[in-house]
């Protein structure tokens, strides 16, 4: 039997807001994904969608479980660890876009790339080539500040793709974006997903964004209520 | 990787400019202050020992044994000769000059006082200490006569004397019979050496041996070395070569003049150590707030692959950067004031009383030393860098997610 290539077994993520108080955020959850597929996890606010993603993307320590990635554990592991497999293997795109503000559109897409080491030449090939399938190209040169909401989740998608990731975890990438920015968004992540064969997993409460998404889960309370795959 | 850092680094301080203008200003002018108190604080320390050398003691002073606890014609130098020879032929001395001198008693029609009645000769000691520049009335001469006296300006005021006016100089000779001699007033001086100021009469020196009934000898030879660090050197060949002399050195003359040399360095580094622990806090506060408000931005950097010491790095950098630049800022401004102020003096003649109470110039120049420099950089650098330790340490507790969402 193949190996899957994100493999979640039994995380349970308990916080600690208040000294007596405790929250249980996920309850025993257990998920298998393989190479390139497109999911959503959805589920109400507060379903432990953000907290499921961070887990699996190395942010964030399980209080009970671990996460194997392409067979290695990235659970328990230390956080030099965690940054290396940040930087080489896994995109991240946030519901607050989260670009760097002092950075212009292009610098942001390079600083990955750049972080690996890519040489000069390739980080500027590569960003033309993401800025031109994302539609960005003429705001390469504009700060975070400068642009609208939906160009910066582009941008932040963009950076999330240019270093060739492995996985790209998308919390709530639509939150914050129009019904046809957001569309556009999605169609432009299903078609990374299908030219560049990367994994992509996001969270959505949207239905016009759950729509498209070959695989499905739904979270309530902490726990796996549905996990299907509708497309 | 290092080239990023600093491509981060110098992107959020051109593009948060406001900010690094702020802590590069501060900086500049905290150093600006302690490098031109400084500079000031040891030209004011640096312009009394000058006095006190050039006016009387030179950094080496020869006396007859017994002669500094009980001055008197009986303790004279005899073998002067020698001496001259001997500093002569030493490459180390720039200069010496020989006195005469014996205490007497100045007279006018209304008024007397005590006073040091000194034989010289005033080309040597115009070469020697640049006694002519203490000038400030009269002339700096004795007449073609010789019939002249240069009197300290306290001394005149005192006896309430002008260029021009007759002074009645008498002392005891060497004969224990008392002397005196007219004089007219050709020259005042001012040297800022109390003693001096207060009782000093410089008359000439074939005057002065036909007053004291001396045709040989001198009470005191001053000497002028070419660098100070030949001081214990020279002193010692002196010793040697003149067992029966008293050799002293400026700070065993004047050692009041030494303990305020001490006293104004530990001024110094008290102040220095208030100015910066005031402007180190207030590069904390700066620095704190400007990590504090970006632990968002440092947070994201985190959770898409930066290390923690890459970030180290960005931040490090930023503060050498606004460091090093207000660093450069505070010494060049610092650095030009000190040489407007080291060759024009800062007249201080508003607390002129005050000063010369102390026995220091109305006018100070300022000093400039590399040491100043050197210790500012550390200062700076120290400052700047211990006010990021606290902000790295809040950054390393969170994790990514942490980070951005406390922001």
């Amino acid at each position: 039997m193949n190996q899957p290539f994100l493999d979640v077994k039994k995380i349970s993520k308990i916080f600690h807001p208040g000294r007596e108080v405790k929250v249980q955020a996920l309850v025993d959850i257990s998920l298998t994904f393989d190479r390139g597929e497109f999911v959503v996890i959805s589920g109400p606010s507060g379903s432990g969608k953000t907290t499921l993603l961070n887990i699996m993307g190395g942010l964030d320590s399980p209080t009970a479980g671990d996460v194997f990635l392409d067979g290695e554990r990235i659970t328990g592991v230390e956080e030099k660890f965690l940054s290396r497999l940040r930087r080489d293997h896994i995109g991240f795109v946030f519901q607050a876009y989260n670009l760097i503000p002092v950075l212009t559109a292009r610098e942001n897409i390079e600083y990955v790339m750049q972080l690996q080491g890519r040489s000069r030449s390739e980080c500027d090939r590569r960003t033309r080539e993401v800025a031109e399938k994302l539609a960005i190209a003429e705001l390469l040169d504009k700060l975070p500040g400068e642009m609208s909401g939906g160009q910066q989740q582009r941008v932040a998608v963009a950076r999330a793709v240019a270093s060739r990731p492995k996985l790209i975890l998308a919390d709530e990438p639509t939150a914050n974006l129009d019904s046809k920015s957001a569309e556009g968004l999605m169609d432009m992540m299903q078609s990374l997903n299908q030219d560049e064969r990367i994994t992509i997993i996001f969270s959505s409460h949207d239905p016009l964004v759950i729509g498209k998404a070959k695989h499905s889960i739904l979270l309530k309370d902490g726990q796996v209520t549905a996990d299907e795959f509708p497309g | 990787m290092f080239r990023t850092i600093c491509r981060i680094a110098w992107a959020s301080l051109v593009r948060r400019s406001s900010r690094s203008v702020l802590v590069v200003v501060m900086i500049s002018m905290s150093l600006w202050g302690l490098l031109f108190m400084e500079g000031i604080y040891d030209g004011m320390t640096e312009q009394m020992i000058s006095n006190a050398i050039r006016s009387d003691s030179g950094q080496l002073s020869l006396f007859a044994a017994g002669f500094r606890e009980d001055p008197g014609l009986n303790r004279l130098i005899l073998q002067d000769g020698q001496i001259t020879d001997c500093l002569a032929g030493d490459r180390r001395v720039k200069s010496f000059v020989r006195r005469l001198r014996q205490d007497g008693l100045a007279a006018t029609a209304h008024y007397s006082r005590n006073v040091m009645i000194y034989g010289l000769d005033l080309a040597t000691e115009q070469r020697h200490g640049r006694l002519d520049t203490y000038l400030t009335q009269g002339e700096y001469s004795f007449g073609a006569k010789k019939r002249g006296a240069i009197i300290g300006a306290r001394l005149a005021e005192k006896l309430k004397v002008k260029i021009g006016r007759k002074l009645i100089v008498s002392a005891q000779n060497s004969e224990h019979e008392v002397s005196a001699v007219a004089l007219t007033i050709t020259g005042i001086v001012r040297t800022n050496n109390m003693a001096l100021d207060e009782s000093a009469v410089f008359i000439d020196m074939g005057k002065a041996r036909e007053l004291f009934m001396t045709p040989e000898g001198v009470t005191q030879v001053s000497v002028i070395l070419q660098a100070e660090k030949d001081i214990p050197g020279v002193q010692n060949t002196l010793r040697r070569d003149f067992p029966t002399l008293e050799i002293l050195s400026w700070d065993e003359l004047y050692p009041a003049l030494m303990q305020s040399r001490v006293l104004m360095k530990g001024f110094n580094l008290v102040m220095s150590l208030l100015i910066f622990g005031v402007a180190g806090l207030g590069i904390f506060g700066v620095m704190l707030v400007s990590v504090l408000e970006r632990l968002r931005e440092f947070g994201i950097m985190l959770a898409i692959g930066t290390s923690f010491d890459q970030v180290r790095g960005i931040i490090f950098t930023e503060s050498f950067i606004l460091g090093f630049s207000g660093f450069v800022g505070g010494s060049l401004l610092g650095g030009a004031t000190l040489l407007y102020f080291y060759r024009h003096g800062l007249d201080l003649t508003i607390f002129g009383e005050g000063l010369e109470e102390f026995g220091m110039d109305v006018i100070t120049y300022a000093v400039i030393r590399a040491q100043y420099f050197t210790t500012a950089f550390a200062a700076v650098m120290l400052a700047t860098f211990v006010s990021v330790l606290f902000p790295l340490r809040l950054l390393k507790k969170a994790n990514p997610i942490e980070a951005i969402n406390k922001a």
